[in-house]
């Protein structure tokens, strides 16, 4: 993916301005001067730069942090979110007090304590990866909460040690009843390899190892998506072959009883998130919609808009700055599922995508010609006034990432000046949509700093050298960034420039919104 | 937020747990004392016998009960069940056949003698093994067949407590 910016010179509102001016022939401004009172090099338009201006607020901060139900809300939220997590803790320990109630428990010798720490390590690692197939599944209410890229993370998280639980439970339970029998570890796997439904769970496990295998980031990386992907799948097929050796050999899965029908219920409910929101509504979705390619817009070089058309899109419910997960039935294309951001709010009728050529099946996106179908999941992502705190909005924007913030903006709802807009880019030629930030800003009375060339260095190196050489920071970028939401859209590594800059000038973790494009 | 997370999580994971470890405890303590007055109830006839472990598979006896040699008044008042030698259905399960033999005396048995155990694999000769004595244990505590199943034998017991009651209705 896209790598961290190397870049050189930055202008700050007034280059912007300039812009604005342009569009508009309106004088007023609304950049901020720099530090040393610098008059910057316009980037965006032709037009010489303006001098500097004193900052204008045409807001008080009192309005600015008068916040009462955005901050209600988002505590609502965090509580939605704890309530998550605990309920993933109490799942787990859910699963040992089903052992611990089925009155198989029995620690009367070696032997014995072997097959229970066996017995215990499958059903928590079963429950973890159960909790690993929800976090999978895109259900609403979870993307709604913590976000899809946020849930992958979790969701990768777990790979592992539910693998080593699952490994361990094999291990202990051959050599638990290795001892009981009193002979070898080789005979019991034998045994256990001539019961038909242990067999399969054998075939299981090792699925999940080829799973968790190939999702270590050294391996992935030379992994091409779809070879990743295939093999990803297959867990689907690796968790349901595990189930019929946990309902015949389970000791605490007794027939009738009701640790049965729980651990059937965790199933139905992860199995079945998947099969509905993975597959069955985005289906029914894409066939109720519609969409269809209506233009490719070329706006630079490795960039295009994708325009599309589609019935009654306004009932997907979806904001900008959220993105779906698209698949074009285009000849060579249709086997790619892209996901990408919206790059304007959506109407009834018509959607934008904004696309840089970076993976390898994007750039042959450009080459879609009108009347494409296309089939979509989504929408998804909280990258969206859903998860803001604050009156006043900080973003920061670099490269393609620009495209969400664009969509973003479009729909906030802000009081004039209450929202300061960084963009970034590595050269000019990287400025996509910028004018129509620009625009909204303008329209609205909001500040657009822009931060064009190399990067720098220095605490602020998400911005570019020339910048940074003059002790720019997130602090002074940003107006009152502790009382703000800041939400940064680019490449994974300077957003977490972006992220540590923003910590030092005060931001608290929670007022932070990134959306990631990497994952 | 993590950390309301983790130690929310903790407190509601303890009191599951807390629950579970009540009731194991709690079956724990009634297994041991259904279990007790055993040692002085079955005496005699070989005790805990893992006779049945190897499963003699061809040695099934007749499989109609020699009810017939009934001997005189038993005290069907307690129990209800007449002297003689029963042999109860063959039960088939997903592990092999189950099928036992009990022998009423006085109204009363005092051993329940495995004919044939679940034997399709070696852990399934291992679990029944284990699971035979206690079955027969607690059916000559309980003098019935209505009894717990061992955990861990789930279909062992069930074949053998299937199997005795139908030599139990016999007796009757």
């Amino acid at each position: 993916m896209a790598r961290p910016k190397l870049c050189h010179r930055w202008t700050i509102g007034s280059g912007v301005l300039i812009g604005v001016v342009h569009l508009s022939g309106e004088t007023r401004r609304l950049g901020r001067p720099l530090p040393n009172g610098h008059t910057m090099t316009a980037t965006l338009h032709h037009t010489p730069p303006a001098p500097p201006s004193p900052p204008t607020r045409s807001t008080s901060r009192r309005d600015l942090t008068a916040v009462r139900p955005l901050a209600a809300k988002a505590r609502r939220r965090r509580a939605a979110v704890d309530l998550l997590g605990i309920a993933v803790w109490a799942s787990a320990a859910m699963a040992v007090t089903l052992w611990l109630t089925s009155g198989s428990v029995d620690v009367s010798g070696p032997g014995q304590v072997l097959i229970s720490a066996g017995i215990v390590t499958g059903l928590v690692g079963t429950d973890l990866i159960l909790v690993m197939l929800v976090l999978a599944a895109r259900l609403p209410v979870i993307d709604r909460l913590v976000g899809h890229d946020a849930a992958m993370a979790h969701h990768g998280k777990l790979g592992k040690p539910a693998l080593y639980l699952l490994l361990t439970h094999a291990g202990l339970l051959i050599g638990g009843y290795a001892v009981e029998a009193g002979d070898s570890v080789v005979a019991e796997t034998v045994g256990l390899w001539n019961t038909p439904d242990v067999l399969l769970a054998f075939f299981g496990l090792g699925g999940l190892v080829a799973v968790v295998w190939t999702s270590i980031v050294a391996v992935r990386r030379v992994l091409p998506y779809e070879g990743w992907h295939a093999i990803h799948l297959l867990s689907y097929a690796a968790v349901a072959v595990a189930i019929p050796h946990q309902l015949s050999q389970g000791q605490m899965l007794a027939q009738g009883s009701w640790e049965r029908a729980y651990w059937i219920a965790l199933y139905v409910v992860a199995l079945g998130s998947v099969a509905v929101f993975r597959f069955a509504l985005p289906a029914f979705r894409s066939l109720r919609h519609g969409v269809v390619v209506t233009g490719v817009e070329r706006i630079a070089d490795d960039v295009v808009s994708v325009h599309l058309h589609g019935r009654d899109l306004d009932r997907l419910g979806a904001v900008g700055g959220q993105f779906f997960v698209w698949r074009f039935w285009a000849p060579g294309l249709w086997w790619h599922a892209h996901p990408i951001s919206l790059s304007a709010a959506p109407t009834a009728t018509g959607m934008r995508l904004t696309v840089r050529a970076l993976g390898r099946g994007s750039a042959s996106l450009a080459s879609l010609r009108p009347g494409t179908r296309v089939s979509f999941a989504g929408p998804y992502g909280i990258f969206t006034e859903a998860v803001r705190t604050s009156t006043r909005v900080a973003v920061a924007a670099s490269g393609i990432g620009v495209t969400p913030v664009r969509a973003f903006l479009e729909r906030l709802d802000a009081p004039p000046g209450a929202v300061t807009i960084l963009l970034r880019a590595r050269s000019e030629r990287e400025t996509f949509l910028w004018h129509e930030i620009v625009a909204w800003a303008h329209a609205r009375g909001h500040q657009v700093a822009v931060s064009v060339g190399p990067r720098g260095r220095g605490p602020a190196s998400w911005l570019a050298e020339g910048d940074t050489s003059r002790g720019v920071t997130a602090a002074s970028v940003f107006p009152d960034l502790a009382h703000s939401d800041l939400y940064v859209c680019g490449p994974g590594r300077w957003s977490d420039l972006v992220e540590q800059d923003a910590a030092a000038a005060g931001l608290p973790a929670d007022q932070l919104h990134r959306e990631r494009f990497d994952w | 937020m993590r950390a309301r997370i983790v130690i929310g999580g903790l407190l509601v994971s303890a009191g599951i747990l807390a629950v579970g470890v009540e009731s194991t405890v709690t079956q724990l303590s009634a297994t041991t004392s259904l279990v007790q007055p055993l040692a002085g109830a079955a005496p005699s006839s070989g005790g805990t016998g893992t006779e049945g472990t190897s499963g003699t598979a061809g040695a099934a006896p007749s499989s109609s009960p020699s009810s017939s040699d009934t001997s005189g008044s038993s005290p069907a008042a307690t129990t209800g069940l007449t002297d003689g030698t029963y042999t109860g259905t063959a039960v088939s399960t997903r592990y092999g056949t189950v099928q036992v033999q009990v022998t009423i005396s006085g109204g009363t048995f005092g051993d329940v003698t495995a004919l044939h155990l679940t034997d399709d694999d070696g852990r399934s000769v291992q679990i029944s093994a284990r699971a035979a004595p206690v079955l027969a244990q607690e059916a000559v505590a309980a003098q019935s067949a209505s009894i717990d199943t061992v955990s861990g034998a789930t279909y062992t017991s069930d074949g053998y407590l299937q199997s005795l009651q139908s030599a139990l209705d016999q007796a009757r």
